[in-house]
């Protein structure tokens, strides 16, 4: 079949759509528009038609957008109006940023209104909100002056994730949630049973779901769902309804991602014990809902764990550094992963599709999976991926970015996916090849299938799908390139020994591995959760216990089916 | 020393005369933010936010709902008068600017020693007395167009410009009477559909007799009108979908590998086979057209099928669509195509589709007898479309409200005037203090028509002496001629409001008052200062 096999995202959450910023960002970052210097396999290149579509504003401009749908707290745009900016129907506050000549929009749109009728006297009492600051980098890219050596320092003055996206989104995309303002303090909508009453609100579930439907009106051949959340919150409630909703209309793949804060969340009216125990609850009800309705979901966060992580002891990734609880940094390298690991069934001519990539990876119903990557992948400046492959011994190549999964080396069924890695430096031609040519990988044509031969010796008694792609990482702005320590090249490797990149070089781009894993180890990451729910008492959990009927008989329904869930990563189980 | 305040020093306590104050405060500022916004000379406000998005509103309970209301007190009465929004679809500015004046009135007897309790009691005698002559004005009307109008025009020129509002008036009276169908007094104004197109302007709004969709057909070949055609309504998928089974299929030759996509299509293309078959029958004389509307989906080899055929295929309509398309054109809407047949059919004189921008119409229209119909609305921004949105829900609530309760009051304040008369007289029959509360209750009546004639620019005192003295003398209603800022016959001048709104707001003001004002202790502690 010809046709583009469509997946829609959806964003729940705060944090979700930092990372899905971050996401849309590097996807628009990798368009390629005819022809540029570097020339690739048409066929390697991801097929942006799958996540975004084309469209047609008023004034007849094309437009092209993602097919996304963000949910969040009130407050969060920023400067973003609800209905995006490239259809029109809002007023641009900052004059500096009209085109020359106009202005005094405000004024035009009060007249027109006037004049339509819409009033019963003919006039309007104007009543206007102080406009809000337009943050830097949005300012020079409006006005098309994003210079790309500037250092706008996004890590310390993003306010929200409205402040660093680069993508520009349809009037359909984004949804404010009525009356809750996001605080800088608390998770506003704190329960997982507070996130479940929104989805059922009339007014808000009839204009999310037409959303939904319109989208998929248009898909020729939709293939499924990716779905981010944040899970500590209220969020889980919306996005596992919202799930359940898309299983029973459309019934198609999701591939689900939960997203846990990198910092301690603390909700209202609770201390940290409290907001321990919420936190706790929610997760227990969204894995629930997931273990069911999900083909494939997979816990991200930077954090080495979750619970009990009071000094918030990050994940390591070598070569980088960041702020253990910025969130446009973390969200970053997650976004970076997510970008990753999908690439495989988004490629061009692709026998791939979501389906089939969820299900390889969750074998016998284990619909949790781990997720791994290496950013930057480590290869040294002019090594060739054989030498770095055989070198690497027995240290792993990946770093966990699923909090408390730890799925080891044995027994694990993965789906790999290498991009950035130009076929040149996948081993020296056969004049030059010296060792390399009694390596058992030198027989090896593409960087897949040396990875897979990789991962066949090295992991035992284990399934690998290895996919690559020649498309890099690209770090530029308004990806935290601050991150990468000296030690690494402009274009993402490895300097040997001591080395240092010059002062005030950036990185532009890397080569990443990312890879989705299962093995019966995961069955701790749920042991660990479990074991925190004896700390749980729900009737002291007001937040549950008040406004949300949560009953008591549902929360230790959702504890066995958790149970029941963890029995699956038994190693009986195992094909 | 308030008891909580021992267990946890960090409470913060307002107590007597300063809860009440508070109380108080909240709700009559509460009460001069809404004031500016009542009857037909109220001005109508147009918020723009921090990020430049537009809201044009006259609506009460769209003010509540946009200002971010943090005060509790006043949380609590907007919450009310949402709620009044909600099962009536109107008053929610008169209970708010009823329960603000209610404790203003309070507040000087309060603090001249009255006891909240006795006071409250007092208001809720006159509130009972009050429904009495709420029932004594009620004016029976039939379910006629005549009769409806000024009711529907009432309420839609208290949002719109008088022009625009009476165009709207005939669309709604028609609509509502249009969805009426075999008579029944229970509507559901879910039937008239409202959909929205940013193109022109306001005044071409109309009444679609048939329904128009928010998509269309997504094959080119597609034809774009059709004249008398058969609406196949189904929730049948036409599409491949994802199998509960790990599945793929082996092949050695192109030959093998297409014999497996046809076979793995063939359940689908059974279920086009029937529906192809139907058309070929049905229109064999070539004359009429045929529409599959469809609630799942349709992939591309169905839609070329369909489209060699002459068939506009639309997938993925909305739920609530094919009910109303059964409705608007008759047939029957399938969930399996097992024995399809004609009579499945329903049936539409003119579909045509049009584009706008990126978004395809389908209007479905000239059906026979629909009992579904839809209101199209146009604007030139969507800011005032949902003006226009709001205007409309109002009007065919007020319509809804008026058949249900089979009877409409006279408008323009009038009940308000006879209330208050009524109360005077009535304060004399009640024994002791409680006395006080009826007249208080029946004072604040008056902020209606005084708010009234403040928004039309006419002085409060003169006017309301005026209207006290015309009441006094005349038999039946007097309202406030807006205009003139004269006393007049509000049912002459065709001003009619909805007996279950007054009702309501009567109600809900007097609970509300009655409780803010019997609140004598006010606390905050939360589990965090618990802690402490």
């Amino acid at each position: 079949m010809d046709h583009t096999r469509e997946i829609l995202t959806f964003q729940f959450g705060t944090y979700a759509n930092y990372v899905g910023a971050h996401f849309w960002n590097q996807q628009e970052a990798n368009f390629r528009y005819g022809d540029e210097g570097e020339q690739m396999a048409e066929e390697q290149l991801p097929h942006n038609d799958i996540l975004y579509r084309e469209g047609l504003n008023s004034h007849n401009r094309t437009t092209y957008t993602p097919r996304l749908l963000s949910v969040d707290l009130a407050g969060t745009l920023a400067h973003l109006p609800m209905a995006g900016e490239l259809y029109g129907n809002f007023v641009q506050r900052d004059v500096e940023l009209l085109p020359f000549g106009t202005g005094e929009e405000l004024e035009k749109a009060r007249q027109r209104a006037e004049e339509s009728g819409v009033s019963t006297s003919q006039q309007l009492d104007v009543k206007e909100e102080p406009a809000i600051e337009i943050s830097e980098y949005q300012r020079d890219l409006m006005k098309n002056a994003v210079a790309p050596e500037k250092n706008y320092k996004l890590a310390e003055t993003a306010r929200s994730w409205a402040d660093f996206l680069y993508s520009r989104y349809h009037p359909r995309t984004l949804n404010v949630l009525p009356g809750l303002v996001r605080d800088p303090q608390h998770q506003i909508l704190s329960t997982y049973s507070a996130g479940e009453d929104l989805w059922k609100e009339t007014a808000f579930n009839d204009d999310l779901t037409d959303r939904i439907r319109l989208y998929i009106e248009e898909c020729d051949g939709l293939q499924g769902f990716h779905m981010l959340f944040d899970i500590d919150d209220g969020f889980g409630g919306l996005a596992t309804k919202c799930l359940e909703h898309l299983n029973d209309e459309y019934s198609r793949a999701s591939f689900v991602v939960p997203l846990h804060y990198p910092r301690a969340t603390s909700y209202p009216q609770a201390d940290s014990r409290l907001s321990h125990c919420i936190r706790v609850a929610n997760t227990v009800l969204s894995y629930q809902q997931l273990s069911e309705q999900a083909t494939m979901f997979t816990p991200l966060s930077t954090l080495e764990t979750i619970w009990r992580n009071t000094n918030l002891k990050s994940r390591n990734l070598s070569g980088m550094y960041w702020q253990a609880d910025n969130l446009y940094q973390t969200s970053a390298v997650l976004a970076a992963f997510l970008d990753t690991a999908t690439m495989s069934y988004r490629l061009r001519d692709t026998p791939e599709s979501l389906m089939r990539f969820c299900e390889r990876v969750t074998p016998s119903g284990r619909k949790m999976t781990a997720a791994g990557m290496a950013l930057p992948l480590g290869l040294g400046d002019g090594q060739d991926l054989i030498e770095f492959l055989d070198q690497s011994g027995d240290h792993a190549l990946l770093t966990q970015l699923s909090p408390g999964c730890e799925p080891g080396t044995s027994y694990v069924i993965q789906s790999v996916t290498a991009r950035g890695i130009p076929l040149e430096r996948l081993k020296r031609p056969r004049e030059q090849a010296g060792d390399q040519m009694r390596m058992a990988a030198y027989g090896c044509d593409s960087v897949s299938q040396m990875l897979q031969l990789y991962y066949q010796c090295s992991y035992h008694g284990s399934v690998t799908n290895a996919a690559a792609s020649p498309v890099s990482l690209k770090t530029q702005l308004p990806f935290p390139f601050e991150m990468f320590g000296r030690g690494i090249t402009p274009s993402g490797f490895r300097l040997p020994g001591e080395a240092m990149r010059e002062q005030g070089v950036r990185v532009d781009s890397a080569p990443v591995l990312a890879a989705l894993q299962n093995s019966t180890k995961l069955g701790e990451h749920l042991d660990s959760l479990h074991a925190q729910t004896h700390r749980v008492q729900l009737a002291k959990l007001q937040a549950y216990s008040s406004n949300s009927g949560l009953e008591r008989d549902e929360y230790e329904t959702a504890l066995d089916h958790l149970l029941e869930f963890r029995d699956l990563y038994e190693d009986s189980q195992y094909l | 020393m308030a008891a909580i305040s021992l267990l946890n020093p960090k409470s913060e306590i307002a107590r007597a005369a300063q809860a009440l104050g508070i109380n108080i405060s909240a709700a009559t500022s509460l009460q001069k933010l809404m004031a500016s916004n009542l009857g037909p000379k109220g001005t109508t406000k147009m918020l723009v936010s921090a990020a430049g998005d537009i809201k044009i509103t006259k609506d009460g309970s769209v003010l509540l709902s946009e200002m971010n209301i943090r005060h509790p007190t006043a949380a609590m009465i907007a919450r009310t008068s949402t709620a009044q929004d909600d099962s009536t679809g109107d008053g929610t500015t008169s209970t708010v600017l009823l329960t603000g004046e209610l404790l203003k009135q309070a507040e000087l007897l309060i603090s001249e020693g009255l006891h909240p309790r006795v006071l409250v009691e007092g208001i809720m005698l006159a509130k009972d007395c009050a429904l009495g002559v709420l029932d004594s004005l009620k004016i029976p009307i039939p379910f006629e167009r005549v009769a409806l109008i000024p009711v529907a025009q009432t309420s839609l020129r208290t949002k719109l410009e008088p022009g625009l509002a009476d165009m709207l008036t005939d669309i709604c009276v028609d609509a509502v009477l249009a969805i009426r169908g075999n008579g029944e007094t229970f509507l559901d104004l879910n039937m008239i559909e409202l959909m929205e197109m940013q193109q022109h302007t306001v005044l071409e709004t109309q009444l679609i007799s048939g329904l128009v969709l928010d998509h269309g057909g997504r094959h080119p070949n597609m034809p774009k009108s059709l004249q008398d055609a058969y609406i196949l309504t189904c929730n049948v998928s036409l599409e491949l979908e994802k199998t509960s089974v790990t599945s793929s299929f082996c092949y050695k030759t192109a030959e093998e590998r297409e014999k497996c996509v046809t076979e793995e299509h063939r359940f689908i293309d059974l279920r086009l086979n029937k529906i192809i078959e139907l058309k070929r029958q049905v229109c064999a004389d070539g004359k009429r057209g045929f529409v599959v509307i469809n609630q799942k989906g349709i992939d591309v080899p169905s839609l070329e099928a369909l489209a060699a055929e002459g068939i506009l295929g639309l997938r993925r309509a909305k739920r609530r669509n094919m009910e109303r398309l059964v409705r608007a054109c008759g047939g029957e809407a399938l969930h399996s195509l097992e024995d399809l047949q004609e009579e499945h059919l329903g049936f539409a004189a003119s579909i045509r589709e049009e584009c706008l921008g990126e978004t395809k119409f389908t209007f479905v229209e000239h059906c026979k007898n629909p009992s579904s119909v839809t209101i199209l609305i146009r604007g030139q921004s969507r800011h005032q479309i949902s003006a226009m949105k709001d205007a409309i829900r109002d009007g065919l609530h007020a319509i809804q409200n008026a058949i249900q309760d089979e009877s409409v009051l006279p408008g323009a304040g009038a009940f308000e005037l006879k209330a208050h008369a009524e109360l005077q007289k009535f304060k004399h029959s009640v024994k002791g203090k409680a006395q006080l509360g009826v007249h208080l209750f029946a004072e604040a009546l008056l902020v209606i028509p005084k708010t009234l004639a403040v928004n039309s620019g006419f002085d409060v005192q003169d006017t309301i002496v005026k209207l006290t003295d015309a009441q006094r003398e005349a038999e039946g209603a007097v309202g406030l001629d807006l205009a003139t800022g004269e006393p007049m016959d509000p049912i002459a001048a065709g001003l009619l409001d909805n007996y279950c709104v007054k009702r309501q707001i009567l109600s809900s003001c007097s609970v509300i008052a009655g409780n803010l004002l019997l609140t004598d202790e006010i606390i905050r502690a939360g589990l965090m200062s618990l802690k402490g």
